[in-house]
């Protein structure tokens, strides 16, 4: 789905990413971790083109993402609040991202009725624009808009940040289950190792803009990632 | 930090508002030395001291309205302050005694204090003519707090800016139409004032009062709560079905709620529709018949403000979710094809709004529609042409006037083009082909445009994908 080749990304001749090579197919759950810095987030926006490649091509759907706008319409994303518009209120913002997507007003009426358990009842009819909802119902809402249209890729940057622990369950349960059903590709990245883990059914570890582990899910995967990120390798307690 | 793209242009904007400072204070220096003899020519006989109080409710009044439009509000962070130490009282009393060292005070002194010496004096002696600085100082800080309190409410009523103007306007035209002499009364208080120096002692009570409102308007607001309180209570109007305008509807209801929401872009708005009223101050019959230039730089003002005022920030009025913009289903091509299209329905409607001047020139149904078309077919690309190159990105809830946040050498440019380019290129075919050419050669090219439309946007749609990431990066970091 995703093709990565050869990617450089340097400002002023200072290397922060460099991925020989990385493909991502259909239907992954593409897990991304790594210290702030790493270079997960210029990855992100490489793939969506919103920065551009000092060197190398990404290919999304078979599609030069540099060349042609035609991947965007099987993409969608959450990057940070400026995927949200601030004088919407919430429905406002879906119903723009649907129309956007194709999809008519009562399309968007019903899709927002099947996140109502994750929306928790304190964003939707609530007449309030998007700028005064606080930083984790902001997100909840630019997560739910890119389910819109059922995408084939959906791209989301630390969507557990900043939501409380019952939304990070049911956000886990959310991506699971669109991927399921819809056969969706997710590239997410976190910094809480648990939440990566149980989502992702592959995970990528990046270090200064390099792929230094790059594994399938296993029941040990946890332990491997949160190995790699101890300071010391220090013995368990237990 | 140094890779801001803001780094150069703010430096830039203080000098230029520094000249015009500068300028003003030197404007109103040489207006205070002409006065006395201006008065002396005009009035012979009078006493000019007299004369010079009569006029000072005018100035005054005057003084208060751009006061509206133009002066800021004293703000400070007050976040970090809040939980600092500092008594709440101490911070409003810093932020108000701060606040009184604004332009707009010393601006009058200037002006005041030539005249001080020159005529008052020698007429009225050292001591009174101190009372009468003293007076009027007194009359300009009530001028101060007394906006700076309206300002306030303002900012929390919607509607409170319009109230003030109709009142503005009213106490005008009856001073104006002879009901009440307002103007003639405070000059005779003034000449009183320089009989009875005790009246002094009324005059601080006004700004004194305002000052105490402030405070407690102040103290009152001081809470976090009720800062963020005070946000949330916006109207949210339902603008829903616009989009069924079809595919450009949901760009239009897009800018139509940006416009409608947010402070900067309405005020924006509502001036383009005071320009409007700009017929009745430049068709003026100097005897000879209005020339035909007037009539094209009218039609293009009133016709083509909303363009101008929102191309001048195309396409930074969205700079604050530009990414999404960028990353979502929506071809380069359609955002721009959605402003052309916005702008050709606006400016019809603006069009049809200038219509009642016909009664005035009838042939302003024609001048007009030529600059419509011209405005509708050539203008948009200029835009776009400015809009490449656009490297700050806009806070729209900052206030309209005086605003220089997001403002760059573009913004400052693009004017000419879009005003002045019609003007001038009439003019010139004027010489050769006469005015119904020029009107002719305005039209066809507005329609010509128009036409190229499918070539052109294609031109540009590539011209901001190339660009995509420039303005992405200037947006984040301004």
């Amino acid at each position: 789905m995703i093709e990565i080749k050869n990617i450089i990304k340097a400002y002023n001749k200072e290397v922060v990413l460099n991925i020989p090579e990385l493909t991502i197919s259909r239907g992954e759950i593409f897990g991304l971790v790594g210290n702030n810095g790493a270079g997960k987030t210029t990855l992100f926006n490489l793939v969506l083109d919103l920065i551009v490649a000092s060197k190398g091509e990404i290919r999304n759907n078979g599609i030069v993402v540099s060349q042609s706008e035609d991947w965007k319409a099987s993409t969608s994303a959450f990057i940070d609040e400026s995927f949200l518009i601030g004088y919407l209120t919430a429905e406002e913002y879906l119903g723009f991202i649907g129309e956007l997507r194709g999809l008519n007003k009562t399309d968007v009426e019903h899709f927002i009725a099947g996140y109502a358990d994750f929306l928790n009842g304190e964003v939707i009819g609530k007449k309030k624009f998007l700028r005064d909802y606080s930083k984790g119902n902001q997100k909840k809402v630019g997560i739910v808009g890119t389910f819109l249209g059922a995408p084939d890729v959906i791209i989301l940057d630390e969507p557990f940040a900043n939501l409380d622990p019952s939304s990070q369950f049911k956000l886990r349960k959310l991506i699971k289950d669109h991927a399921a059903q819809y056969g969706t590709t997710f590239l997410i990245s976190d910094h809480t190792l648990e939440n990566i883990a149980d989502v992702s059914s592959r995970i990528v570890i990046l270090e200064k803009g390099k792929v230094v582990k790059d594994v399938l899910k296993s029941t040990t995967t946890l332990q491997e990632i949160e190995a790699f990120f101890k300071p010391v390798a220090e013995p368990d307690l237990v | 930090m140094l890779r801001s793209a803001n780094f150069g242009k703010s430096l830039a904007t203080t000098i230029l508002i520094g000249f015009l400072a500068l300028y003003f204070g030197i404007l109103f220096l040489m207006l205070g030395f002409a006065i006395p003899k201006i008065l002396a020519d005009e009035f012979p006989d009078a006493d000019l001291v007299s004369k010079f109080n009569s006029f000072l409710l005018a100035y005054f009044g005057f003084d208060l309205f751009i006061r509206q439009l133009m002066q800021g509000l004293p703000t400070i962070s007050l976040k970090p302050f809040l939980v600092l130490s500092i008594k709440r009282s101490r911070i409003i009393r810093y932020l108000l005694f701060r606040s009184a060292l604004n332009f707009f005070n010393l601006l009058p002194l200037f002006l005041l204090v030539p005249v001080f010496f020159s005529t008052v004096i020698p007429a009225h002696g050292t001591a009174m003519a101190i009372v009468w600085l003293v007076a009027l100082i007194f009359v300009v800080l009530f001028n101060h707090y007394f906006s700076v309190y309206l300002k306030w409410r303002f900012n929390e009523t919607n509607n409170g800016f319009y109230l003030f103007v109709s009142v503005f306007i009213g106490l005008f035209a009856a001073n104006y139409f002879g009901i009440i002499d307002f103007k003639a009364a405070f000059g005779q208080l003034m000449d009183l004032l320089l009989v009875q120096p005790f009246l002094l002692l009324g005059f601080p009570i006004l700004p004194l009062v305002f000052y105490f409102l402030n405070q407690s308007f102040l103290k009152k607001k001081m809470y976090l709560d009720l800062l963020e309180g005070a946000k949330k209570d916006e109207t949210v109007r339902d603008f829903s079905w616009l989009s069924r305008m079809g595919d450009y509807g949901k760009f239009i209801s897009l800018n139509i709620r940006l416009i409608w929401r947010n402070k900067r872009p309405r005020s924006q708005f509502l001036m383009t529709i005071l320009f409007l009223g700009y017929g009745f101050l430049i068709y003026k019959d100097t005897g000879h018949g209005v020339p035909d230039v007037m009539f094209v730089l009218g039609g293009i003002i009133m016709v083509s403000m909303f363009t101008a005022v929102f191309g001048q920030f195309f396409p930074a009025w969205h700079s604050k979710y530009y990414p999404l913009l960028m990353a979502q289903n929506i071809r380069m091509k359609e955002f721009l094809q959605s402003f052309f299209v916005m702008n050709a329905v606006v400016c019809t409607v603006y069009y049809l709004c200038t219509l009642p001047y016909a009664f005035m020139y009838p042939k302003i149904v024609y001048v007009n529609l030529a600059v419509l078309l011209y405005n509708i077919g050539v203008n948009p690309y200029i835009i776009f042409l400015f809009g490449l190159n656009s490297s700050k990105s806009i806070d729209l809830d900052g206030s309209a006037f005086f605003n220089y946040q997001g403002v760059g050498a573009s913004q400052w440019l693009i004017s000419f083009p879009l005003f002045f380019g019609p003007v001038l290129l009439f003019y010139l075919v004027k010489l050769v082909a006469g005015a119904v050419g020029g009107y002719l050669v305005l039209g066809l090219l507005g329609l010509a445009g128009f036409l190229l439309q499918p070539v052109l946007i294609n031109y540009f749609s590539r011209a901001f994908l190339k660009e995509k990431y420039t303005l992405i990066k200037n947006f984040k970091h301004s």
